[in-house]
């Protein structure tokens, strides 16, 4: 008992040190996370990096449903990149079948995809100015964004979850007037994202994004860091090039890759400005090069999906956050033996605890923004950091395996 | 007795006056981000909604300062402004000068750092230091460059300051260099002490949950809320008539009724849109060195000079 109370005496309590639970509920925040943030007045010592409060067992729901009632599930994994989802899963089923799709529904695939990249990344610039709290842009940036959202209304019937992708192809067809919508809203777009591009360079933005949350390329190549975070840290990767599918096969030569070497916010939100430009010019380019031809390869999905043997495949895509990975195991039956999908948040979401350390407390929303974490996608693993020592990441092995393939 | 009449007068005034600037802020703030807008007396809807709420007051707060400190808050800013109309509407000196609507002022800036670090909330604690520096950083200039005008003017009053330019027929910031240069820095201070985009560091939505306010909720928040639009009423109201009285340019203080009273909010008005309005809307928030260094090497530096030029007889 004496020793005890001695034991307590002895512990030094730093007054200047203070806990704030970021999260999970905080303006900054669009979706629950727990930042455990200890800092020293404005700055930041330790984080803490707590998942977990939007599990929602997708993977396990997959192994209980069949091929296609799956293909609908993997769309609601994530809201903003539901399209990534359903393509990368697509592919890999496609794969094990051996079905190839016709080349008109690979195109459409293409377009649906850079109009949800454009979309996702109209959707975080307008974030990254809130959090700043630069009102006037992030109003503006979502003004533009809406009109990409009626297009994906015009041209799959839904806002969000578009549900275009199908067994062996797509489910809807574009006609000349959707044509002609898509190419005037691109050619409004361009100019309006000149503007966007223009409001990044205001002075005050610059001030609380340069030199901000840097993530060197050391740290991004360890932990494996993808997408617009990792090519804002120098790595140069787009799965859209180095292991093309769906129609960028054949638009290879027609994209170029931002890549900035900096590692800061900025650096990150350029190569998303940057981005946006190439989309715009592939939607153009994907309409330009449209092959005429059939959507799918057949109309009975059930019969096509009986077709698929047992097997397993490892499906990559570039979602808009980065990397989108999928481990698909069928059964043979109709149904899947495991789902593993590895969103790019979960590698992203890591980099939190060196970009923040040594920031201040007026960083934290920005530099969490700047990794465009989708917490709903990434709720799989528990990741227990600092405080507690220990450190416990799901299929790291699995992650591994994937890197030297 | 007309001055406790007056008083009396201006206090519901003060309290209708700013809300509905508040309002007017919101909508044309809203307009330039091209949304539409809540309606012109959405202040005052919300004031009454909240006062219709439950009082709640954490456990982790000490309750009597927690619960007082808007109620005291509101009071100061108001009574502040309400000199300041008092005044204009009398035409005369009505007692309480320049420093006693300063400190006013001042207070129920205190008032609601003091409110927020008694919250318990570690939002509050960061909202109670963001909120000192961001004084140290504005309240230095603002009161030279007041004292400046007081020093030009050789009075305290803040009447004679207007008499002055009655007499001059002109607006004592076109007159006198020095008055120019303190107007700048006056103007210069007001956005900080609205907490308004870029300097509202000790609120930050998006950083520490507003800060101060971050546990209050119901009539508590509704009194610092008004609290904040009344002292804004009354910065901007202090810059028009001590720099830029322009009934005097327009000689309307001749005329019946409260003429010069309606023109001088009307000019309020104006100032409180390119002052809150405008950068709040154009600009991205600073973090709090950064503010503090702008006011430090910007505003301190120009107050400073205003103060050596009303010495100097400029």
């Amino acid at each position: 008992m004496v020793d005890k109370h001695d034991e307590v005496k002895k512990i030094e309590v730093d007054y200047t040190r203070l806990r704030i639970p970021f999260g999970p509920v905080h303006p900054a925040l669009k979706e629950p996370v727990l930042l455990r943030v200890t800092v020293r007045r404005e700055e930041v010592l330790d984080v803490d990096v707590v998942l977990g409060h939007v599990h929602r067992g997708i993977e396990v729901l997959a192994e209980n449903r069949n091929l296609v009632q799956t293909l609908y599930l993997v769309e609601r994994v994530c809201g903003i990149c539901s399209h990534s989802h359903t393509t990368c899963y697509v592919q890999a089923l496609e794969e094990i079948g051996g079905i190839q799709p016709p080349e008109r529904a690979l195109y459409l695939r293409t377009l649906i995809f850079e109009l949800e990249r454009i979309h996702s990344h109209l959707f975080l610039l307008g974030v990254m100015a809130h959090e700043i709290g630069f009102d006037t842009l992030f109003m503006f940036t979502w003004y533009v964004r809406e009109k990409i959202l009626d297009l994906f209304e015009k041209v799959t019937g839904n806002r969000v979850h578009h549900a275009m992708n199908t067994l062996g192809g797509v489910r809807w067809d574009l006609n000349q007037h959707m044509v002609d919508d898509i190419r005037a809203t691109m050619k409004d777009l361009q100019k309006s994202v000149h503007r966007i591009y223009n409001f990044f360079q205001d002075k005050t933005v610059e001030k609380r994004l340069c030199d901000v949350g840097v993530l060197s390329k050391d740290d991004a190549e360890r932990l494996c860091v993808v997408g617009p975070t990792a090519r804002g840290s120098g790595v140069d990767m787009d799965v859209r090039r180095d292991h093309p599918y769906a129609a960028y096969t054949y638009l290879k030569d027609y994209f170029s890759v931002a890549v900035r070497e900096k590692g800061d916010v900025y650096a990150r939100t350029e190569v998303r400005l940057l981005e946006l430009f190439e989309s715009i010019s592939l939607i153009q380019k994907v309409l330009e090069e449209l092959p005429n031809g059939p959507i799918r390869v057949e109309d009975n999905v059930i019969r096509l999906m009986r077709r698929i043997p047992e097997g397993e495949v490892i499906s990559l895509v570039e979602a808009p956050r980065g990397e989108l990975l999928y481990f698909v195991k069928t059964d043979g039956k109709e149904g899947l033996r495991r789902l593993k999908i590895r969103t790019p948040t979960i590698p992203n979401v890591l980099t939190l605890k060196p970009m923040l350390v040594g920031c201040e407390i007026a960083d934290i929303p920005v530099v969490v923004a700047s990794i465009d974490p989708c917490m709903a996608c990434a709720n799989r693993l528990i990741v227990v950091d600092a405080t507690t020592d220990s450190k416990k990441i799901v299929d790291m092995d699995f992650l591994r395996r994937r890197r030297q393939a | 007795m007309n001055t406790l009449i007056a008083l009396l007068l201006a206090f519901p005034l003060v309290f209708v006056i700013s809300l509905l600037f508040d309002g007017i802020d919101r909508k044309l703030h809203a307009r330039m981000q091209r949304r539409i807008g809540p309606p012109i007396i959405q202040p005052l809807y919300d004031f009454i909604k909240l006062f219709s709420k439950e009082r709640i007051v954490p456990t982790t707060a000490s309750s009597r300062i927690f619960t007082v400190s808007p109620i005291f808050a509101a009071v100061a800013s108001i009574m502040g402004t309400s000199i300041l109309l008092a005044n204009l509407m009398l035409r005369e000196n009505t007692g309480g000068d320049l420093i006693v609507v300063l400190y006013l002022l001042a207070m129920s800036s205190v008032l609601v750092m003091v409110g927020g670090s008694s919250s318990g909330n570690p939002y509050g604690a960061i909202g109670f230091s963001r909120k000192m520096s961001m004084l140290i950083a504005y309240e230095v200039p603002l009161l030279l460059s007041i004292l400046s005008v007081s020093l030009k003017i050789n009075s305290l009053s803040y009447y004679d300051i207007i008499s002055v330019q009655i007499a001059a027929k002109s607006m004592l910031a076109l007159t006198f260099p020095s008055m120019a240069v303190a107007a700048t820095a006056f103007l210069i201070c007001i956005p900080a002490t609205a907490d308004a985009v870029p300097f509202d560091v000790s609120e930050a939505k998006t950083e520490i949950v507003h800060g101060p306010l971050v546990e209050y909720g119901g009539p508590f928040l509704a009194l610092f809320k008004l609290a904040k639009s009344a002292s804004n009423l009354a910065l901007t109201l202090l810059a028009t008539t001590l720099f830029f009285y322009l009934p005097a340019v327009f000689r309307v203080y001749a005329l019946p009724g409260l003429s010069d009273l309606l023109i001088c909010l009307v000019f309020a008005l104006i100032f409180w849109f390119l002052t809150i309005t405008v950068p709040r809307t154009i600009f991205a928030r600073l973090k709090v060195g950064q503010a503090f260094k702008f006011y430090w090497l910007v505003a301190l530096p120009l107050s400073v000079t205003a103060v050596l030029l009303s010495v100097l007889g400029l």
